[in-house]
């Protein structure tokens, strides 16, 4: 038994995930796939539509079966496609909160909570107690006896929440818990999730497309993107340093341009665009693409920048106020565009120059985008 | 501006439009429903008179015949129930659950019963079991005893309305299926454990709804007892309205509160599935189908598609394998012989003998009146009914959808009563009128139930998105509102008209001297020895039904996006 009072006690088990894929006849929606979990920590699958991570997660919960590779959630071998284990999930100790809540309707919300215990044959006694500690824990002590078709959206995702913690698993999966919710919901009920995980200690893996949520609930957050992890990292890892153009696009940290590169200098749109790099930035590749991240573009000084090859010109396309600044939706080359901050209003349509920091800036090679990264810092 | 207030008048509120639909709703289905009541109080109320209330009362209310065919009504009623449940509910959960081989031709195979009118079926059953039938001249075994009795009966109709379960079961169940039993197996649930516990449970609602559907459609079935039962005197409420209506003497009050009684069993029926389908729980459940996926059935693959077939093969090919053999054949003593095949029948059909072609045409025509009538008035009372929501709207709302609780044979006993009234100027009875107004009343409630689920899904905002661009009232419910639910109201006036032009006891009991419809005609073919002719008729009105939908699905489809 895990005593609540004690955040220092960990309940979750590691989850080691080797080699893991899975293709449904020809369509391989996740390519071979290592994920290691450490107990306790929680880890967001990130990624657009598609991109496998709801896949994987059904993968750990045992809901559908490797097509290779093994998982293990703390010394039990779940599943090993070579060696044909396959543990179904409700013998792996788990919980899971999923994107439409699925409360049964013909239970009220206790008997909901309860039923992880039950099948754990807990005795009724003991299960009342745990059931009115865990609706404690999400706030919603007083709803125990109502049905869950009663409840709000918001109100049914802390009790399919009571009912994933309350036989503390080894391990908790989210499928997208928060978007069927509004925002003012999922932000502060991603705050109650990530400090209640942490809590109880628990090892939770939480599929989500939205960026904010995965830096708020996740101790490392894994970028998926057709059927691979091309990063997983801490947020502030991730942001910092991005591995690929891909991981930069989807998590909108700057412009990102593609360029050749000509005696050194970097060519933009065929040329249109020429800008010159400090020596060994692009370290000796001949074309890729240069991101800049929003703390690498600041209010140009004026002088010949552009000119020189150390600035670069957008257009505004609007300034919306954010109550403390302005949020600008700024057009470059190529028509990419880049949400930038301003603390005074810029005006539609106007141009302005933005000097690089070039020390700031990152080079993605073509010969190898997936990987290898210089970090001129 | 007067005229735009009137146009908003019109369509606006719905107020010209509840004028223009209470009257016609009031004589269409209130007005003959009335005088079964009346009737079943006053006995003289047929030649005009409210003398004696209640005289007759008693008397009837203790006719041991009252007694005897409302018993055999609810145990038929309840032996049908108990079958379907027993057939169609394991179906629908294998269905549900499992991944069987040519799932879809079950699904469509399951429909065919649907499609083929019971009386039908029935003949079909009886040329095939009867004495010296198909059955005996294959493989020497008669069935002809079961076939004639109380379960012959039962089996007969279960194989008529078993989809209904089957339909509601299968599709709760997957639709259980994907996330709820995905949270139970996560939870730590097995399999098994969570069929129980999850998946029978949510069903029950659904199990139950369809049951008392069945229930409904059970005691109100003329058809099948007739045919099958009422030769050997076993009576249920509807065939014994029917026979105090066609025996001398003639029993008026009788028939009424017979009427009067099935009236209420199958209202009682329709209450409580109303309430099982409107819990929380229930739609809940059913609002929104997961992405199920289906499990393997192993070992089990083969009894389970053997089952499946065996009650396609009764439910779908049997019956109408009969008919097509006995309509294809030159008599009926013949057999099975190769000589005896022929195109007989079907060459004396097209050469209107007995008037099948007059009988072919009168229904055809008889199924677009109703459909046409029923469509403009289901429409307009939807209209009413989802944009105005008020006291008035919800009468008419009621009484748009009461036939529907409203057997066949209650609807003729209340329209030969009122338009026999002697203060009536003019009346339709004894025409072909009676046959329209007897149609409609009876199928109103599909396209009432259609354009009202259609409606409800076109957001007010987009008349007004219409008024806002600059179309008026009248602009808006053609342009707007008619296009989008024009599908669901066609569809519904295919239903109508479907069954309008095969509708049976109604037409036994209405249809003037002279007139034939093509289910009367089959009936009475049936009745005076031609059975091959009845059956070739029976073949072209399956063949008619089931066609006429399915070729203007194909036009809608070919129309384009619109549908």
């Amino acid at each position: 038994m895990v005593n609540a009072e004690n955040p220092s006690l960990q309940t979750g088990s590691p989850v080691i995930a080797t080699g893991v894929s899975q293709r449904f006849g020809s369509n391989t929606v996740l390519k071979t796939i290592d994920l290691n979990v450490a107990p306790g920590e929680v880890v967001a699958l990130l990624g657009p539509s598609g991109c496998g991570k709801t896949t994987l997660l059904r993968l750990l919960a045992g809901l559908s079966r490797p097509t290779t590779g093994s998982i293990h959630i703390g010394d039990q071998l779940v599943a090993d496609a070579g060696g044909g284990t396959f543990v179904p999930p409700e013998r792996r100790s788990i919980g899971m909160v999923f994107q439409d809540y699925a409360l049964w309707p013909h239970m009220t919300v206790a008997q909901n909570v309860g039923f992880p215990l039950e099948m754990q044959n807990v005795g009724s006694a003991e299960r009342d107690t745990r059931i009115a500690e865990a609706l404690g824990m999400v706030g919603l002590a007083h709803v125990a006896d109502r049905q869950p078709g009663t409840l709000s959206g918001g109100q049914q995702q802390r009790v399919a929440l009571a009912r994933a913690i309350v036989s503390r698993p080894r391990l908790v999966l989210f499928d997208e818990p928060l978007s069927n919710l509004d925002r003012e919901l999922r932000e502060s009920l991603v705050v109650d999730i990530a400090s209640l995980l942490r809590k109880l200690g628990m090892t939770a893996v939480y599929v989500t497309h939205d960026h904010g949520e995965a830096f708020a609930i996740a101790d490392r957050v894994a970028i998926l993107h057709s059927g691979n992890i091309l990063q997983i990292d801490a947020p502030e890892q991730l942001v910092g340093n991005p591995s690929s153009p891909i991981v930069v696009d989807f998590l909108k940290l700057g412009l990102v341009l593609p360029a050749d590169v000509q005696g050194g200098d970097l060519m933009i749109g065929g040329g249109a665009r020429r800008l010159s790099p400090p020596a060994g930035l692009v370290n000796g590749s001949r074309s890729g693409q240069l991101f800049l991240p929003r703390s690498a573009l600041l209010p140009s000084n004026g002088g010949n920048r552009v000119a020189a090859g150390h600035a670069i010109s957008g257009t505004v396309v609007h300034s919306m106020f954010r109550g403390d600044g302005y949020a600008v939706q700024m057009r470059f080359d190529n028509d990419i565009s880049l949400e930038m901050f301003s603390t005074t209003r810029l005006g539609d349509g106007t141009i302005h120059d933005l000097d690089i920091s070039w020390d700031r800036a990152f080079w993605f090679p073509h010969e190898d985008v997936q990987t290898d990264h210089t970090h001129n810092a | 501006m007067r005229l735009t207030s009137l146009k908003s008048r019109v369509f606006g509120n719905g107020g010209m439009i509840f004028a223009a639909v209470a009257p016609v709703l009031t004589l269409l289905v209130a007005f003959p429903l009335l005088f079964v009541v009346l009737q079943a109080i006053f006995p003289d109320i047929a030649r005009g008179i409210f003398a004696n209330p209640f005289s007759r009362f008693v008397e009837t209310l203790f006719d041991k015949h009252l007694i005897s065919w409302t018993l055999n009504t609810l145990m038929l009623g309840g032996s049908v129930v108990l079958v379907s449940a027993l057939v169609a509910v394991p179906l629908g959960i294998l269905r549900g659950l499992f991944r069987i081989p040519f799932a879809g031709l079950w699904d469509v195979v399951f429909l065919v019963p649907f499609t083929i009118p019971p009386y039908i079926a029935a003949l079909g059953w009886i040329m095939a079991l009867q004495p010296r039938g198909y059955l005996e001249q294959i493989t020497g075994l008669n069935f002809g005893g079961f076939l004639f009795s109380f379960w012959g009966v039962v089996f007969v109709m279960t194989l008529n309305v078993f989809p209904v379960v089957y339909f509601a079961v299968s599709r709760m169940v997957a639709s259980i299926g994907g996330r709820y039993l995905e949270a139970a197996r996560v939870s730590g649930c097995p399999p098994m454990r969570s069929f129980w516990r999850i998946t029978l449970p949510l069903t029950t609602p659904a199990i139950a709804a369809s049951l008392l559907l069945v229930f409904a459609m059970a005691i109100e079935e003329f058809g099948t007892p007739a045919a099958l039962a009422a030769r050997s005197g076993f009576l249920v409420l509807v065939t014994g309205i029917e026979q105090r209506l066609s025996d001398y003497p003639i029993d008026l009050p009788g028939a009424s509160l017979l009427s009067v009684i099935l009236v209420l069993i199958a209202m009682a029926a329709f209450v409580l599935q109303n309430r099982i389908v409107s819990r929380r729980d229930f739609q809940t459940v059913s609002g929104k189908p997961g992405a199920s996926r289906p499990a393997e059935l192993g070992a089990w693959r083969i009894p389970v598609v053997m089952f499946f077939a065996v009650i396609g093969f009764l439910g779908a090919v049997m019956p109408i394998l009969s008919v097509i053999l006995t309509a294809s054949t030159r008599t009926i003593s013949g057999g099975l012989a190769a000589d005896n095949f022929s195109t007989d029948n079907f060459t004396e059909i097209f050469a209107n003998s007995g008037g099948a072609m007059e009988a072919l045409g009168t229904s055809l025509s008889l199924g677009l009146g109703a459909a046409l009538i029923t469509g403009i008035l289901g429409t307009m009372t939807a209209y009413v009914v989802v944009r105005q929501r008020t006291v008035s709207s919800r009468i008419l709302d009621f009484l748009t959808l009461m036939p529907n609780t409203i057997p066949g044979v209650v609807v003729a006993v209340g329209l030969i009563l009122a338009w026999n009234q002697p203060w009536l100027p003019i009346t339709p009875y004894n025409t072909i009128g009676i046959l329209v107004l007897a149609y409609c009343c009876l199928l109103l409630p599909y396209p009432v139930r259609y354009a009202n689920a259609a409606l409800r899904q076109v957001s007010v905002s987009l008349e007004d998105a219409a008024r806002v661009a600059g179309a008026g009232g009248i602009k808006v419910f053609f342009r707007i509102l008619m296009p989008l639910i024009f599908p669901s109201i066609l569809a519904a006036m295919l239903l109508v008209f479907a069954v309008a032009a095969r509708e049976l006891v109604a037409t036994i009991l209405l249809a003037p001297i002279g007139t034939r419809t093509v289910a009367l005609f089959i009936w009475r073919q049936f009745e005076q020895g031609s059975v091959g002719m009845g059956m070739a008729m029976s073949v072209m009105a399956i063949a008619i039904t089931m066609t006429i939908p399915v070729a203007v699905a194909i036009w809608a489809r070919k129309q384009g996006r619109l549908f």
